[in-house]
């Protein structure tokens, strides 16, 4: 089988080379079977990976110990969803997981789009060839996942060699968000490269029209939704199983995942600038290219292991391979700016300071500049070991510069949606901006009084009411306004609305969701803890729990040792619940131990209790516990997200007024169907 | 170098109180609250985690919670705070002791200075840029202007009600 997996990876090398080349001569040429035959080349090329990868999970499911990489991340006592996880859990096999996610979506565009888009679409194909080279360049040459175990021989001579056993997957990876989270974030960074085809393709084809716009935002949004979860999902492992009460530390790899995601949400947001009109198209396009540049580099920090990082069990030394790549890339991007830069012409034009375009405006500017700050913040050793001594850059730098720059956009996200395309009015501003102002303000003294007395936490929480009044609003005045024509309840209408107009109000959910966020991101200023050393019986006060420790014992299971206590967590005196957290001990690996943190969830807080082991000096089993409040929020902003980018994804639903394109001379005509006296600003999404 | 007898003497009362405290309400911890506090200012030296002293909780080890060198590092710091030295002091020893690689956050002199002036100088930037564009596109000839405005005399209030109309009806 690793023969054969070895044979279809290097044939899906041929494949894409051929896909490229022949690319490059099927659009010098024009000629329609060339074009024909090099895409059904990258389409055999997606295939020939696929099969390659099912090699790999049938080797690590036979435990085919005289493979390599099956030895280092698997063995017999393993459980099926962390034979199929083993497939990312180390280098070789992540490298070829990111070939198999980029294959799911060149497939999906080479045959969804194999007649439409004529123009485009070899283009698109070359470019997603040259990405797909660069990887299989890597799978086959560099961290081939089908390298055999050999031995030498008394004789002196190499033989194969198998092992009884393997070495198990690393503790720290057997959790099941190791199952989801990898491949949520990878398809985030694999999903970029479609954007990134379409733009550059655009660019070199000097397609004409915005269909290419349109499809290069559907690809983001999809991308984007699958990175914001690989990355709450990344927070939420964090948070269950180190067992240190956070959830982000502003690790270098959290930070290379964060890069992207904060470009493509820019990108999201000013593409709109060039669908309505038709401004910044040069910026779009760099947007893009940045975004999949950030990922190439994401990739870099998290496998070449140039800073260093929690995730320590990805590194090696491939590094030089990603920056050849990154910088040919880069220059790729200047030269077809370069030459086609006349095409991005833009009709760049703004009537007033208090407009939509202005708010996007500075929108981008505050995600570039909080994606410059993460960036440097991130290289900044590589930088300071240049220039004098290497100095750490933690998360308390990181807070300080961030949560500044995370305010101002949560402001913007209030303020954003309800100034009108073009020119806003002072008197649209009152009408627009009192209730949220109130609201807002009210939020604020509220929870200083329910006991959030901490400046940066009540401005936030504050900013949170302001902006989830902004967003109530648009939903009751459109909603309204439905109701009245079709005599619908206002929840019906709601529903109609955002049927209507997806995007719009699809990202108005995703607001939503980035409120939740916040709320719970500003509750890590109030984070109490407690560690002690505990008998049975003895009990621990934190915040309005008490809690008592029923036992503690010892017991083995199938592939580690479990120490185990049993807390009864007490409030007022009552009994709540029952909490188990545990302490595993894994056989047959270094670093040896995992933690299975318990944790007792409501919308207030988390209690969050860790079993940290038995005290060296004392044998007594030592707790520590968190309080960390308003946690759950961020996992529930996380859920509002995806839900938003679906219905953002869906198609609008059709009215049947008979109206559908309409030339603005005879817009006078046309108002007369809606209803009379309701101002609707211009759509907007 | 008043401020200096005043963070000392606080440090003092604070080991003192800590002192004091500490048998009462963790019996069996070695080092005091306020070595603690000190500790998150310095990081962990074990390089297995990316944490501050005070704060490691190790993820892995086989003793979650401070690890070996976390609560070596706070007893230290409770051995200088025993002399009396200010926070600063103490982290000051940290940094010849180990280079500043011990800072959890690069120091606002030398070349730690240049982490904190780059946001700095990315936002006087990036600001700088923002005007200079707007001022670059606010050109344009006065009457669309006059018809864009939105909310304001009926004809345009019409227009902008049949361009909303017209965009939703014609997104993809």
């Amino acid at each position: 089988m690793d023969v054969f997996g070895s044979f279809t990876l290097l044939l899906a090398f041929v494949c894409a080379v051929y896909a490229f080349v022949g690319g490059i001569f099927a659009i010098i040429t024009r000629h329609p079977l060339l074009v024909k035959s090099t895409r059904q080349s990258g389409i055999a090329a997606c295939v020939l990976i696929f099969i390659a990868t099912f090699s790999v999970e049938y080797l690590l499911f036979s435990d085919n110990f005289s493979q390599a990489y099956v030895v280092s991340h698997s063995n017999r006592d393993l459980s099926t969803f962390y034979k199929v996880a083993a497939l990312w859990a180390g280098q070789e096999g992540s490298l070829l997981f990111w070939s198999f996610l980029l294959s799911i979506y060149v497939i999906s565009v080479l045959i969804a789009y194999r007649n439409k888009n004529g123009e485009l679409m070899p283009y698109v194909g070359v470019i997603l060839a040259g990405v797909q080279i660069f990887f299989l360049t890597l799978n086959n040459f560099v961290e081939n996942p089908f390298k055999t175990l050999t031995i030498v021989n008394a004789a002196g001579v190499l033989e194969p060699f198998t092992r009884q056993d393997g070495n198990g997957l690393n503790p720290l990876l057997q959790y099941p968000e190791m199952v989801i989270h990898p491949p949520n974030l990878y398809s985030g960074y694999t999903g970029f490269t479609i954007p990134f085809a379409f733009a550059l393709a655009a660019l070199l084809a000097r397609y004409p029209g915005e269909k290419w716009i349109h499809l290069t935002r559907k690809w983001t949004m999809i991308a984007w939704c699958f990175q914001s979860v690989g990355i709450l999902l990344g927070a939420h492992w964090a948070y269950a199983v180190l067992g240190w009460g956070g959830y982000w530390g502003w690790d270098p790899v959290e930070n290379a995942s964060l890069l992207p995601w904060l470009t493509g949400t820019a990108f999201l947001h000013s593409v709109m600038m060039q669908e309505k009109r038709g401004m910044m198209k040069v910026w779009n396009v760099w947007l893009v290219f940045c975004t999949f540049l950030l990922c190439i580099l994401g990739t870099f920090l998290t496998r070449s292991g140039v800073v260093s990082s929690v995730h320590a069990f990805a590194n090696s030394h491939i590094g030089p391979w990603f920056v050849g790549f990154l910088g040919l890339t880069i220059l790729v991007c200047f030269a077809a700016y370069l030459k086609n830069r006349d095409y991005l012409k833009s009709e760049n034009q703004l009537d007033s300071l208090i407009s939509r375009e202005s708010s996007f405006l500075f929108n981008n500017l505050l995600f570039l500049l909080a994606t410059v700050a993460v960036l440097s913040g991130t290289l900044f050793p590589v930088f300071s070991e240049w220039f004098a001594t290497r100095q750490s850059v933690g998360a308390l730098y990181f807070n300080k510069v961030m949560i500044p720059i995370g305010l101002a956009i949560l402001f913007l996200t209030g303020i954003g949606p309800l100034l009108a395309w073009r020119k806003t009015s002072a008197d649209s501003l009152k009408r627009n901006f009192g209730w949220p102002l109130i609201f807002g303000l009210l939020t604020g003294v509220a929870c200083f009084f329910v006991g959030y007395k901490d400046g940066g936490s009540l401005l936030c929480l504050s900013l949170c009411g302001f902006v989830f009044w902004t967003i109530v609003m648009e939903f009751y005045r459109g909603s309204k306004v439905i109701a009245a024509r079709t005599g619908m309840g206002l929840m019906m209408a709601a529903h109609e609305l955002a049927m209507r107009n997806t995007r719009r109000y699809g990202g108005y959910v995703v607001h939503f969701g980035m409120v939740l966020v916040f709320i719970g991101l500003a509750g890590s200023a109030f984070n109490t803890e407690a560690q002690k050393t505990m008998n049975i019986g003895d009990s621990m006060k934190l915040g309005p729990y008490n809690l008592v420790l029923q036992s503690a014992d010892t017991k083995a299971e199938k592939n580690y040792t479990a120490q185990r206590m049993i807390v009864e967590v007490l409030k007022d005196n009552k009994q709540i619940m029952m909490l188990y957290p545990e302490k595993r001990q894994f056989q047959g690996t270094e670093q040896a131990a995992g933690t299975m943190v318990a944790i007792y969830s409501t919308l207030r807080e988390d209690l969050y209790v860790v079993y940290a082991g038995m005290d060296p000096d004392l044998n007594v089993p030592v707790v520590h516990a968190f309080l960390n409040p308003l946690v759950k929020w961020i996992w529930l902003g996380g859920v509002w997200v995806v839900m938003g980018t679906l219905l953002a994804l869906m198609p609008n639903r059709r009215v049947a007024l008979g109206v559908a394109t309409v030339p603005e001379t005879s817009a006078s005509a046309v108002t007369q169907a809606l209803a009379p006296g309701v101002t609707l600003r211009e759509g907007h999404d | 170098m008043r401020a200096m007898t005043n963070a000392k003497r606080i440090g003092v009362v604070s080991f003192l109180f800590a002192l004091a405290a500490a048998p009462l309400v963790i019996a069996q911890v070695a080092y005091s609250q306020r070595a603690k506090e000190i500790g998150t200012h310095l990081k962990c030296m074990c390089r297995g985690c990316d944490m501050s002293a005070g704060l490691c909780a190790h993820p892995g080890g086989s003793f979650s919670g401070p690890c070996d060198t976390a609560k070596t590092m706070l007893k230290e710091v409770d051995a200088h705070l025993a002399k009396g030295e200010s926070q600063q002091q103490i982290i000051d020893a940290f940094v010849v002791e180990y280079g500043s690689t011990v800072y959890v956050e690069p120091p606002k002199k030398g070349f730690g200075l240049v982490a904190w002036l780059m946001p700095i100088a990315f936002s006087v930037v990036g600001f700088a840029l923002l005007i200079f564009i707007v001022r670059k596109w606010a050109i344009r000839p006065a009457s669309t202007v006059a018809l864009a405005g939105a909310g304001g005399a009926a004809p345009s209030d019409a227009l902008e009600r049949a361009r909303a109309q017209a965009a939703r009806e014609t997104e993809d």
